[in-house]
């Protein structure tokens, strides 16, 4: 090797950057909303927001017995029952059960019976509030960003893992591929064409850094098991359940007796683990119910930790006795949950969601800014064809096409989920379904638009359809339910997920707004300045 | 906890402003062409810059604990470097004389760390 180490590296970085800039635009996209997928699941579900107006006014160990009632009587034979308790991100009851298969099932019976079935209370009353719309809400998009969709999740977790080791590879050779990283630190120079992109991707990349390489290596992390499977086959063989009973005390389960015995009365429990902890448990799992071998687990949220592993206590659900409070972790493990923990930022209060937010926003710059960088500097070995009325070349044409494809395609795709999600009929069959492959149709068109036609006149006006459709969303919600920015900005504070939802995407519209506007007014100038050239050419080359 | 995390972001924003100014490009942006600063100027902006940073780490920490504080001081970096790299562009001075906020965020978080 001739070439000096930042040459080389420089290589690695196009490289390993390009080829998987655009899957890990949608993986940053999804992964960004899914920082707030129960507040994206709540305004999805319009038909709760008036149960979740009023203040919660009955306690933790009151909601928990309500919503056992309810289940014994709709689920009583069930192999596990799932409640979630008001707090301060969920201002509901939400109850869900899943039912045991047996042997004579069929393969989709089966899955059926996996299927978690759910209804939701009114705190302020106990009674069950209005059916929601069937909707995967921000599960989807969480799904999204590491199963994908319409493939098993295994190869999608393979294809982003793959794009994450990339992505891992481009932030590492990108650091020593920067050889002015202190100096240009705090460098922007706008309208300086490629320069002026350079340090846009600098900035979103080098001063988020931390961020970038935490998400990408604990993204890593999260499915270790998956990627690096060879110590846990050596050591467990097949046996791999085995493995994650052992490890992880938490997922350990037990068999039922198959006896029957009447639930203990679980207001006891809650208030035991409210004056042990000081705080409301915030989420009950109850497995094997009405079994001599129920157990009954209480969870809090883990509060000043970074772990994932929630601290529990375990009762046993027929006589109502404490068993254990949790089993201390390993080092190891707790150095996992850890990791696991600040990726998934359970953890984190409003504020540090809001910056894990912007810094994930930054992310999604930062590959985008990538990604236009390595069109701009092609295009310009093809500078004198170009000028002579000739083309660029069909790799140029092929990257501009994708990012736009994935630039302002995406927003589309994503406006597109939440308009489905208002627009579609309310008892439409499969309608979760269904309002997956809206995003992936307004995806799918946005692509192949872009396909045929790579030009400034199409990034002008996608990114105007992304504009108007996330904009438009506050107007949307308007007419199609009663919980507005009007009512939902003066309500309770358990709608204000639903006011920032409006905000937020309004506001990321009036961005994708912006950058359409200055793309005209460039192309405007750059018809004045040379009136006979046509506008074949991208806008970003002189930016 | 959310003044401290303020405190925080002033102290690093002013922390990031001192470091940004000794630095030849942005040094001309505010001076003019070719202004260099002082051997001295620029040892002492450093410093500064350096316990401006170094105070918001502690004002972070006080917001959130040991374990949750670094990751808040990790965002609360990126935030206010990018304030101060977009005020350098658009507006260089108010990159200086916005560095002064360092001061009474400094003493507002001492005041409520010792509290």
């Amino acid at each position: 090797m001739k070439e000096g180490l930042r040459q080389s590296m420089a290589w690695v970085h196009t490289w390993s950057g390009l080829l998987v800039c655009w899957l890990l635009l949608l993986v940053f996209m999804g992964g960004t909303a899914a920082y707030y997928k129960h507040e994206i699941t709540f305004w999805m579900k319009p038909e709760l927001h008036k149960a979740a107006d009023a203040p919660s006014r009955v306690t933790p160990a009151e909601s928990a017995t309500l919503a056992v009632r309810e289940l014994q009587q709709r689920a009583p034979t069930a192999n596990a029952w799932f409640l979630d308790l008001p707090h301060e991100r969920n201002p509901l009851i939400y109850a869900s059960w899943t039912n045991p298969p047996s042997k004579g099932m069929t393969r989709e019976e089966r899955r059926a019976a996996f299927r978690t079935q759910n209804f939701t209370l009114d705190p302020m009353t106990g009674e069950k509030t209005a059916a929601p719309r069937d909707t995967r809400g921000g599960e989807f998009l969480y799904r999204l960003h590491f199963d994908l969709y319409y493939m098993s999740a295994i190869w999608g977790r393979w294809i982003v893992g793959v794009a994450s080791m990339f992505m891992l590879v481009a932030i590492v050779s990108g650091v020593i591929t920067h050889k002015r990283i202190f100096k240009d630190f705090f460098t922007f120079r706008p309208k300086k064409g490629q320069r002026s992109w350079l340090d846009a991707h600098n900035a979103t990349a080098v001063l988020a850094l931390p961020f970038h390489l935490m998400i990408t290596y604990t993204g890593l992390v999260t499915l270790m098991f998956m990627y690096m499977p060879s110590a846990t086959k050596a050591l467990y063989g097949a046996e791999q359940n085995t493995m994650f009973s052992e490890v992880f005390p938490n997922a350990e389960r037990v068999k039922p007796a198959r006896e029957l015995a009447p639930l203990a009365d679980i207001g006891p429990m809650l208030q035991h683990a409210e004056r042990a902890w000081g705080q409301a448990p915030t989420r009950v799992v109850v497995t094997n119910p009405n079994d001599a071998n129920a157990r009954v687990e209480l969870h809090r949220p883990s509060g000043q930790q970074l772990s994932n592993i929630e601290p529990s206590m375990t009762f046993d659900g027929a006589s109502g006795a404490l068993l254990s409070d949790a089993k201390p972790l390993s080092a190891t493990l707790d150095a996992r949950a850890a990791i696991y923990g600040l990726h998934v930022a359970h953890f984190a209060d409003t504020l540090l969601r809001a910056l894990f937010f912007v810094c994930g926003l930054a992310g999604t710059a930062m590959v985008a800014t990538g990604a236009l960088l390595w069109g701009v500097k092609e295009r310009q070995k093809y500078a004198k064809v170009i000028a002579k009325g000739g083309k660029a070349g069909f790799g140029v044409r092929l990257v501009d096409a994708l990012n736009i494809g994935a630039i302002a395609g995406l927003p589309i795709a994503f406006a597109a989920y939440f308009w489905a999600n208002r627009l579609l009929p309310v008892e439409m069959g499969e309608r979760s379904n269904a309002e997956a492959n809206v995003f992936f149709i307004a995806w799918g068109l946005a692509a192949l638009l872009a396909q045929v036609r790579p030009t400034r006149a199409m990034w002008r006006f996608q990114l105007t359809v992304g504009a108007v459709l996330l904009a438009g969303i506050p107007v949307l919600n308007a007419i199609t339910t009663d919980t507005h920015l009007g009512v939902t900005l003066f309500g309770g504070p358990g709608l204000r997920p639903v006011a920032a939802f409006d905000i937020v995407v309004m506001l990321l519209g009036l961005l994708l707004g912006w950058a359409a506007w200055w793309l005209g007014r460039k192309a405007k100038k750059a018809a004045a300045r040379q009136p006979s050239n046509p506008a074949s050419t991208t806008p970003l080359e002189a930016a | 906890m959310t003044l401290l995390f303020l405190s925080g972001l002033a102290l690093a924003f002013s922390g990031f402003a001192a470091t940004s100014i000794t630095m030849d490009r942005h040094y001309a942006d505010i001076h003019g062409r070719g202004k260099e600063a002082s051997r001295v100027t620029r040892l002492r902006l450093r410093t500064l810059g350096w316990i401006g940073l170094a105070l918001s780490f502690m004002a972070c920490i006080g917001a959130s604990g040991w374990h949750i504080g670094p990751v808040l001081w990790c965002g609360v970096l990126s935030l206010a470097a990018w304030s101060v790299t977009l005020l350098l562009q658009y507006h260089p001075r108010k990159v200086m004389q916005g560095a002064w906020i360092g001061i009474p965020a400094a003493l507002l978080a001492t005041a409520l760390l010792l509290r």
